[in-house]
């Protein structure tokens, strides 16, 4: 759980910075980054949400 | 330590159908949904009131969104995407109020009660969400048909862009459009399930120290909000990514389009490796 946590939090981190830095660079284009962002960040988060799960059934799951 | 149950547990049977407590709840959102749209559509205006503006503004967002990215036949499955999202919203928010996971009967022996609660939130229960995510599958699928005819479904599906790698592509192809379901449903249920598992643990951690900080008043709150963030961010991350989905499934015979004359037929079997340099 703990590894599979550090992963997507880098990942997340890159992505969100990367959108941020976009946003800043081109303001107008906030509404259209967002779309791909949020995408992006929850393809991201399901592998940290994968190893939650997996965890969560080895220690509730008797 | 707080008690957490992976299933839903069951209240009670209608002949072989038992009825869970997260049946309850899905049951409880159908219900708020349906009255919803019988209220707000019995005196609905062109041009509307503040009440009917209020709630069109998502629908709008998202009815924007979905046309944004949808392609020509974004009308098509708009209704589609704009239910999936007001379901899994009305769902997961729902799944906030105080009274759902807390109220039920005690069971088990003496000494050993779990409570089973009578409402339970509907997303926290995997049955739900392979539900939807299948719904979702079975409209790409139905969409990708229904654009590019059975011939070129099957030829986008099975042949991979150069003729000579389809024993090495074609597997990893499937196992994608496969895998699509396991992640949708999975996304869904483990930010849900373990949004619950949090509140449960953040209250059980703060009341041990309320006779010292009024923490138990204020650390469950914060983590509350949180939570009515990110239902709505995973309504809308289910609802995208359907229509991600099916407007990569509508797509997928254009990305290559440009090299075929448009003779509206799918393209010959033979002509297959002429397409390797595009």
């Amino acid at each position: 759980m703990g590894l599979g946590g550090i992963g997507p939090g880098i990942g997340l981190g890159i992505g969100f910075s990367k959108a941020m830095e976009a946003i800043g660079r081109n303001p107008e284009a906030s509404g259209t980054i967002f779309v791909p962002y949020i995408l992006g960040l929850a393809l991201t988060e399901a592998i940290g949400i994968y190893a939650l799960v997996v965890s969560l059934i080895i220690l509730f799951a008797s | 330590m707080v008690h957490v149950e992976i299933k839903a547990e069951e209240l009670f049977a209608i002949g072989p159908l038992i009825v869970t407590n997260s049946m309850v709840g899905v049951l409880l959102a159908s219900a708020v949904l349906l009255l919803a749209a019988w209220w707000f559509t019995r005196r609905s205006a062109v041009v509307p009131n503040r009440g009917q503006s209020l709630i069109e503004l998502p629908i709008e967002f998202l009815a924007g969104v979905v046309r944004g990215t949808g392609g020509k036949r974004w009308r098509q499955f708009a209704p589609l995407i704009l239910a999936i999202f007001l379901y899994v919203l009305v769902a997961n928010w729902l799944s906030l109020l105080p009274g759902v996971g807390t109220i039920g009967l005690a069971e088990g022996e003496p000494g050993h009660e779990i409570l089973v609660p009578f409402v339970r939130a509907g997303a926290a229960d995997l049955n739900f969400t392979l539900g939807l995510a299948l719904i979702s599958f079975v409209a790409f699928i139905a969409f990708g048909l229904r654009a590019n005819g059975l011939r070129g479904y099957l030829k986008e599906l099975l042949i991979a862009e150069p003729a000579y790698m389809t024993p090495l592509l074609t597997p990893i192809h499937l196992i994608s459009e496969l895998s699509r379901v396991i992640s949708l449903s999975m996304r869904l249920f483990g930010n849900v399930f373990a949004g619950e598992v949090l509140l449960a643990t953040m209250l059980a951690l703060t009341t041990a120290t309320v006779f010292i900080l009024p923490l138990a008043f204020v650390v469950p709150g914060i983590f509350l909000g949180l939570e009515l963030l990110f239902g709505l961010v995973q309504a809308l991350v289910f609802a995208l990514l359907s229509m991600t989905y099916i407007t990569l499934a509508i797509a997928e015979h254009r990305q290559h389009g440009p090299t075929d004359d448009h003779s509206g037929e799918s393209p010959e079997q033979g002509a297959a490796p002429a397409h390797g340099s595009a």
